[in-house]
């Protein structure tokens, strides 16, 4: 089943922070605690989601037909930008705790790498619309495994005697690095 | 000129200027990265099938592309058969070349491949890999040797080396290629690779 | 705030304010691109490009620009720039622009552009934002090209594609690896704080 192999294509093996290395900031700013890497997470993989619905639909209905792919830099941040601010307008009217828990992750969200990192790699791929949004939904679900797992760590990171100058993003980057070493055993699973 | 208005004048300004110059940056490079993109293919084919003089597409699918390779006399002298398919860790891209009877395979180039650098990497080096897929018979598929060896004298007539440390990635290209020799085949019987002259 | 020389205008962004290693921008490039240093240096060209000529825009039409249509405006006028650069490479130098793959279009969202256009450009004369963009772009390029020296030297033996480690080594692949970019990474930010700790101590 095709989608079953994007879907653990875009979770394990390419994952988003740790093959990609797409959202490295929200990664290593967010992950400090359990529960706001898992709100991250969750915006994240929730905005991604969208964005690979709207990105595919304007590179297939109008950059692709009107030879106008020149543009898709351009079109993509601005429809991403405006995209988020419309989210967390929304988020904010329809359910109120729900934008308390994620809403104000979702400005940090818009110069992610992450979010533009998802459109510019789909375009690439150039996949069906389905596939599109699996892999969207994939890579957000990959980028919210890899910021848990992640906070996780860093909370007992936090007891630990950990050198000077190697407190914060220094010893999150080595983590990240051990975590990436983990995951390239993924490669190879699909056949 | 109010707030409101001001905001808008200045957006579209802005938006236009900036449509202007990448129109015009993009009208500019556009034939040249047209250029270089035909260039990648003329070349691989010219070295799957030697003594390419003329080349057209016969067959294009997402992740098949199969070329009809032409001689001196505008004759068919082979088909350049460009593939796409998952490898170990990314997508491999390659192109390979066969006579014109789907016979044999006369070599293999890999156009683009992301596998682990030293080890599935390998797969482009004609030392340890490419070489041992000169030449080979394709009519029952191909099948991959392990573990390796060391000369090509030692491989049967349809088989290929694996490289040592990179199995996966090995087999991932033989499973690209027989699955598009397969493709390719159905495509001929039912007359698919007639389409262009 | 004393205003700083045009001199220190432009040496802060190689070190006391470097970009990657004191302000923790711009980092998914860093890591990205950085398992070649013909690769690094590529993109530190591109990406000085962008940051200088868009200092230089945004510097210059700040006063016309609504504070409300800011962020967008400057949005723009950076993707512009980012689209020219990436479709330069790809016409003329299509086996690197293959090699960056989609982090040239990722620059757009490098945070040390549009941290540069709120922070600076917007606030200073046109002189100095040109200064500034300058200094962080060659901070950029350092650490850039620091990085892939490493991860190339180590993860290869080669430099720029030539061999320099003899038949000795054994390459450590985890270089090339995003393992290798990640840990390389965090060693490097501990030295940068270790030596400006270093360096605070001494002055008290």
């Amino acid at each position: 089943m095709e989608l079953l192999t994007i879907l653990i294509l875009s979770i394990l093996v390419n994952n988003f922070v740790l093959y990609y290395f797409l959202g490295i900031c929200p990664f290593l700013g967010v992950s400090k605690k359990l529960d706001s890497a898992v709100s991250m997470g969750l915006a994240v993989t929730f905005v991604m989601t969208i964005t690979a619905v709207v990105s595919w639909l304007i590179n297939h209905l109008i950059l692709i037909p009107n030879d106008l792919s020149y543009l898709q830099i351009v079109s993509f941040i601005l429809v991403i930008a405006s995209l988020v601010q419309l989210v967390e307008m929304f988020i904010r009217k329809i359910s109120p705790p729900l934008y308390q828990a994620l809403g104000i992750y979702l400005p940090l969200i818009t110069t992610n790498c992450a979010i533009m990192g998802l459109a510019l790699l789909a375009a690439l791929k150039n996949y069906n619309f389905i596939t599109t949004v699996v892999f969207g939904f994939g890579s957000g679900i990959g980028f919210t495994l890899a910021i848990v797992l992640m906070a996780g760590i860093r909370e007992q990171l936090e007891l630990a005697d950990v050198p000077e100058p190697l407190k914060g993003a220094g010893i999150a980057l080595i983590v990240a690095g051990i975590m990436a070493l983990a995951f390239t055993g993924f490669s190879g699973m699909i056949q | 000129m109010n707030l409101y208005t001001r905001m808008i004048v200045v957006l579209t300004v802005v938006g236009l200027i900036s449509g202007g110059c990448l129109s015009v940056v993009g009208l500019l490079t556009r034939e040249r990265i047209e250029l270089n993109r035909q260039k990648e293919i003329e070349e691989a084919i010219g070295k799957v099938v030697p003594g390419t003089k003329s080349y057209s597409a016969a067959v294009e699918e997402k992740d098949l592309t199969v070329y009809k390779a032409k001689g001196e006399q505008d004759n068919l002298i082979g088909y350049a058969i460009y593939a796409r398919g998952t490898g170990f860790q990314d997508v491999i891209t390659l192109m390979f070349g066969t006579d014109p009877n789907l016979d044999k395979i006369n070599s293999l180039t890999i156009l683009e491949q992301k596998e682990t650098p030293g080890l599935g990497a390998k797969i482009t080096d004609g030392q340890a890999f490419l070489q041992f897929w000169e030449n080979r018979e394709i009519n029952q598929g191909l099948t991959l040797r392990k573990p390796a060896v060391d000369t090509k004298e030692e491989l049967a007539p349809s088989e290929v080396n694996t490289i040592t440390g990179a199995t996966i990635s090995s087999q991932k290209v033989l499973d690209i290629i027989n699955l598009s020799l397969e493709q390719v085949r159905s495509l001929k019987n039912r007359g698919k690779l007639e389409g262009e002259e | 705030m004393p205003a700083k020389s045009i001199g220190q205008e432009y040496m802060k962004g190689l070190w006391a304010e470097n970009p990657v290693f004191r302000q923790l921008l711009g980092m998914c490039p860093t890591l990205a691109v950085t398992n070649a240093v013909i690769n690094g240096i590529a993109m530190g060209l591109a990406t000085s490009f962008v940051l200088i000529l868009s200092s230089l825009v945004v510097a210059s039409i700040k006063k016309l620009i609504p504070n409300q249509v800011r962020i967008a405006s400057y949005i723009v006028i950076i993707a512009t720039f980012v689209t020219i650069a990436d479709r330069f490479m790809a016409a003329f130098f299509p086996p690197i622009s293959k090699a960056l793959g989609p982090y040239v279009p990722l620059i757009v969202v490098n945070c040390i552009i549009l941290g540069r256009q709120e922070a600076f450009a917007s606030k200073n004369s046109v002189g100095r934002s040109l200064v500034d963009a300058m200094g962080m772009s060659t901070g950029f390029i350092l650490a850039l090209l620091l990085l892939s020296s490493i991860r190339e030297l180590l993860g290869a033996g080669t430099f720029l594609g030539y061999q320099v480690l003899g038949e000795w080594f054994k390459p450590w692949i985890i270089m090339i690896l995003p393992a290798g970019a990640f840990i390389t990474l965090g060693i490097l930010l501990g030295l940068a704080l270790l030596i400006e700790m270093k360096t605070q101590m001494r002055r008290a």
